[in-house]
C-alpha cells in the first residue's frame, strides 16, 4: 500500500461523491439541496486540481482538464446562488435552483471522467 | 516551357478537327435565321423577328421539334422552314461526327492521360517511388511496396501492362502511365523532381533503356536515389561513373541468393523469415554435404552462378545446348540436358543439380529427368515466368527460385529496410558463427509469431528518451525492450542493426547506450512495435523501465515523497 496514492485517490473520489450528494433530489426544490454541500464539493474539487498539477504525460493533461471543468461549473453554480435574489440568506427561487443544479450536474460528469481515468490508469499500469 | 507546348499541341488538334464544323454550323445558322426573318407572314401578320427566328432554328436544327412561338406559317415560311430543317440537321450531324473523331484522336488521348498522370502524381503527399518498367519484377516490387504502404508512380511502354496495373487491388494507390520512360518529360510527369520522390527504379528488360532512364533522371534531379537494373559489366561500369546510381544485376543477385540458399541455409531461411517470405523451419536449413554440382544452362545467369560456386571452391560441370566459351578446366557437355547428358556430366557422383536455363519447360524437363536417375539429389530449379507458378508448385524440387522475385525482393529491401542488407552482408562475410545463436534467439523470442521489420528512428518522436538523457540517465537498448507491466520481461522485439552517423553496429548488445538520432532496425511483432513506441514516448514509463521505480508524476507527489520518504 502506498499512502501517497491513497491520498490522491481519496480526494478524487471524494470530489465525485460530494458532487453526487449535492445534485440528487428534485431539480427545482431548494429544500433538497444544501449550500454547504455545494461549498465542500467546490473546495474538494479545487484540492484535486492542485494534486493533479505537474504531470506531463498525455493522460495527465486530460486528467487536469477534467478537474478544471468541474471547478469552472461549480464556481459558476456558487456564484449564481450567491448573487441571486436574496443572496445566500434565503433559499433560491425555483428557476435559480434549476440553473444551479444543471451546472453542478455538468461538474458531476467531469468528476465521473476523472474517476474513470484514475481507475483505468491504475489498471493499465498493472505493476 | 513544356506545359505550354503540350497545351499548344492539344489546341492545334482541337482546331484542326473542329474549325470546319464550327464554320459550317455558323453559316447554316446565319443563313437560316436571316432567311426566316425575311419570309413574309400569313396575310397581314408581321414577319418573325430575329430572336424568334433563332429560337425556331434552334429547335428545328437540333431535331427537338417544339412548336410554341410561331403561329400558323405562310407558304413562303413553310418553304424556308423545310430548307432550315435539312441544312441544320446535316450541319449538326457533321459537327457531332467531327467531335467524336476528335475525342478518339490518339494524340489528344495521350496528352490528356499524361496531364492526368502528372496531376495525380503531383498531389501525392506522402513519400513515393518511381518505377520504370512494369514486367514481372516491376509488378512484384509494386506489390511489395503496397504491402509496406508505399505508393508508386509507374511508367511502362506497354499499354496492356498499364491496363493490368489498373485492375490490381493494391492497399495504396498506384499511378500508371503508358509512355517511354527514357523521355525526360515523362520522368518529370512521374515526379522525379518532386521533394517527396524517394527513389527511381529502372527495371525495363533493356539495359540500354535503363541506362538512358538513369542518366536522364540524374540530370533532372541530382539528389535523387536511383536504382538501376543492369546485366552487363559495361553498363554497370558506365552507371557507376554517372554517380550515385545503385546497380542491381538480377543474375548476380540470383546466383548469390542461390549460393546462400545452398551453402548457408540457416542464414538464408532466417532472412527469408525476416522478410516474411516463408515460415521459419529449422529442419529445412540443413547444410548439404560438399560435392560436385551440375549446372544446366550456361547463359548469363549460369556464368554468374558458376563464378559464385567457383569462389566457394565447389567443383562444377556444365550442360549447355550450344558450345560456349568457358574457363578451361570446366567440364562441359554440349547438348540438350536429357538423361544421357546428365549421366555424361556425372550425375552419379553429384550432390546437386541446378536447372537454370531461361526456358521454363526445359527446366521442368531437366528436373524430372534428374529425379528419375538419382532420387536423392538436391534439385534447384529456376522459374523464369511468374505465370508458371502452378506448374512449378506441383513438382518435387528442393528449391524453386524466381529471378524476378529475388530481384524484386532485393530492391524492396534496398528501399524499405536497407539496414537488413548490411546485416546480411555482415553475417555472410564476417559474422558466420553468429548465425546459429541469432536463429536460436529469434526462435526463443518470437517463436511462430507473424513478424515484420521496421526502422526506429530516435528523433523528436521518442520524447521520453530525450527527457531521460537530459537528466543524465543512460538509457540502454535493453531498457527500452523491457515490458512496462513486468520489468524483467522483454517485449517481442529484437534489435538487428544500429546506425549512429556513419557507424553501423550489427546485432547491438543489450547494454548499448542509446543516443538521439540513432536508427535501429528491429524485427518483431506488431504488438511489440506498439509497446516499444509507447515506451519511447512516455517518460514516466521509460523512467520506471530504466530505474525500476515510479517517478513522481505530480508536484504533490514529489512534495509528499520529500516530506515522508518511504511512505
Amino acid at each position: 500500500m502506498n499512502l501517497e496514492k491513497v491520498i490522491f485517490g481519496f480526494f478524487i473520489i471524494l470530489a465525485l461523491t460530494l458532487n453526487v450528494g449535492f445534485v440528487v433530489g428534485e431539480i427545482s426544490n431548494p429544500g433538497h439541496h444544501s449550500v454547504w454541500m455545494l461549498f465542500t464539493a467546490l473546495l474538494v474539487s479545487l484540492v484535486t486540481t492542485l494534486l493533479k498539477i505537474g504531470d506531463r504525460s498525455q493522460i495527465g493533461a486530460v486528467f487536469l482538464s477534467a478537474s478544471l471543468v468541474a471547478n469552472l461549473q461549480l464556481i459558476i453554480a456558487t456564484t449564481v446562488w450567491a448573487v441571486g435574489e436574496g443572496g445566500m440568506d434565503q433559499p433560491p427561487s425555483q428557476e435559480q435552483m434549476v440553473t444551479i443544479i444543471s451546472l453542478a450536474s455538468g461538474a458531476l460528469v467531469a468528476n465521473i471522467v476523472s474517476v474513470l481515468m484514475l481507475v483505468t490508469d491504475t489498471l493499465m499500469s498493472r505493476r | 516551357m513544356p506545359a505550354t507546348s503540350e497545351l499548344d499541341r492539344v489546341t492545334s488538334v482541337v482546331l484542326q478537327y473542329m474549325r470546319a464544323p464550327f464554320l459550317v454550323l455558323l453559316a447554316t445558322y446565319a443563313l437560316g435565321i436571316t432567311g426566316m426573318s425575311l419570309m413574309p407572314g400569313l396575310d397581314g401578320a408581321p414577319r418573325m423577328n430575329l430572336f424568334h427566328s433563332f429560337y425556331f432554328f434552334t429547335f428545328t436544327a437540333t431535331t427537338t421539334g417544339f412548336g410554341e412561338v410561331p403561329g400558323e406559317f405562310s407558304e413562303a415560311q413553310r418553304l424556308w422552314a423545310s430548307i432550315c430543317i435539312y441544312t441544320g440537321v446535316v450541319a449538326w450531324l457533321y459537327a457531332i461526327g467531327s467531335f467524336i473523331r476528335l475525342v478518339q484522336h490518339p494524340e489528344l488521348l495521350t496528352a490528356v492521360a499524361e496531364r492526368g498522370f502528372a496531376r495525380r502524381v503531383n498531389s501525392i503527399s506522402e513519400p513515393f517511388v518511381v518505377i520504370c518498367g512494369f514486367g514481372d519484377t516491376g509488378s512484384l516490387l509494386a506489390r511489395g511496396l503496397s504491402d509496406n504502404d508505399r505508393t508508386a508512380a509507374i511508367i511502362d511502354s506497354d499499354t496492356e501492362r498499364i491496363k493490368a496495373l489498373k485492375l490490381r487491388d493494391y492497399r495504396v494507390k498506384m499511378f500508371g502511365l503508358c509512355a517511354d520512360a527514357s523521355v525526360p518529360k515523362h520522368l518529370q510527369d512521374a515526379g522525379v523532381t518532386l521533394d517527396n520522390c524517394r527513389a527511381l527504379v529502372a527495371l525495363t528488360r533493356n539495359d540500354e533503356i535503363n541506362l538512358k532512364i538513369a542518366v536522364m533522371a540524374r540530370a533532372l534531379n541530382p539528389g535523387l536515389r536511383i536504382i538501376c537494373r543492369a546485366t552487363s559489366a559495361e553498363h554497370r561500369g558506365y552507371l557507376e561513373s554517372v554517380g550515385g546510381v545503385e546497380v542491381v544485376d538480377p543474375y548476380d543477385v540470383f546466383s548469390r541468393q542461390l549460393c546462400s540458399a545452398i551453402f548457408s541455409p540457416q542464414l538464408f531461411h532466417w532472412m527469408q523469415h525476416q522478410i516474411g517470405a516463408v515460415d521459419f523451419n529449422p529442419e529445412r536449413s540443413v547444410a548439404l554435404p560438399a560435392g560436385k554440382w551440375i549446372l544446366c544452362g550456361y547463359g548469363r545467369m549460369g556464368r554468374a552462378l558458376c563464378e559464385a560456386l567457383g569462389r566457394l571452391g565447389i567443383p562444377t560441370a556444365v550442360v549447355n545446348p550450344e558450345r560456349v566459351a568457358t574457363d578451361p578446366g570446366l567440364p562441359v557437355v554440349v547438348g540438350r540436358a536429357d538423361a544421357s547428358a546428365l549421366r555424361q556430366a556425372g550425375i552419379d557422383e553429384a550432390v546437386g543439380v541446378v536447372a537454370g536455363t531461361d526456358c521454363d519447360e526445359d527446366n521442368l524437363g531437366i528436373l524430372l529427368a534428374a529425379r528419375k536417375i538419382k532420387p536423392e539429389v538436391f534439385l534447384v530449379v529456376r522459374q523464369n515466368h511468374h505465370e508458371n507458378e502452378l506448374a512449378f508448385s506441383g513438382v518435387d524440387a528442393n528449391l524453386i527460385m524466381q529471378p524476378s522475385l529475388v530481384t524484386a525482393r532485393q530492391i524492396l529491401q534496398m528501399l524499405t529496410v536497407p539496414m537488413l542488407l548490411d546485416l546480411r552482408r555482415y553475417l555472410r562475410d564476417e559474422g558466420r558463427e553468429l548465425v546459429p545463436r541469432l536463429v536460436d534467439t529469434t526462435k526463443a523470442l518470437l517463436g511462430d509469431a507473424r513478424i515484420h521489420l521496421w526502422t526506429e528512428k530516435l528523433d523528436e518522436r521518442a520524447s521520453a528518451l530525450a527527457v531521460l538523457s537530459a537528466q543524465g540517465a543512460p538509457v540502454t537498448l535493453g531498457d527500452i525492450r523491457r515490458a512496462p507491466n513486468a520489468r524483467d520481461q522483454r517485449l517481442q522485439v529484437l534489435a538487428l542493426v544500429l546506425n549512429r552517423g556513419q557507424v553501423k553496429t550489427m546485432l547491438p548488445p543489450e547494454e548499448t547506450e542509446l543516443q538521439a538520432g540513432d536508427e535501429i532496425l528491429f524485427c518483431g511483432t506488431e504488438r511489440g512495435q506498439r509497446q516499444l513506441d509507447a515506451n519511447l514516448q512516455n517518460e514516466y514509463t521509460l523512467h520506471y523501465l530504466v530505474h525500476g521505480e515510479e517517478r513522481a508524476r505530480t508536484l504533490y507527489s514529489s512534495w509528499f515523497r520529500r516530506l515522508y520518504p518511504g511512505c
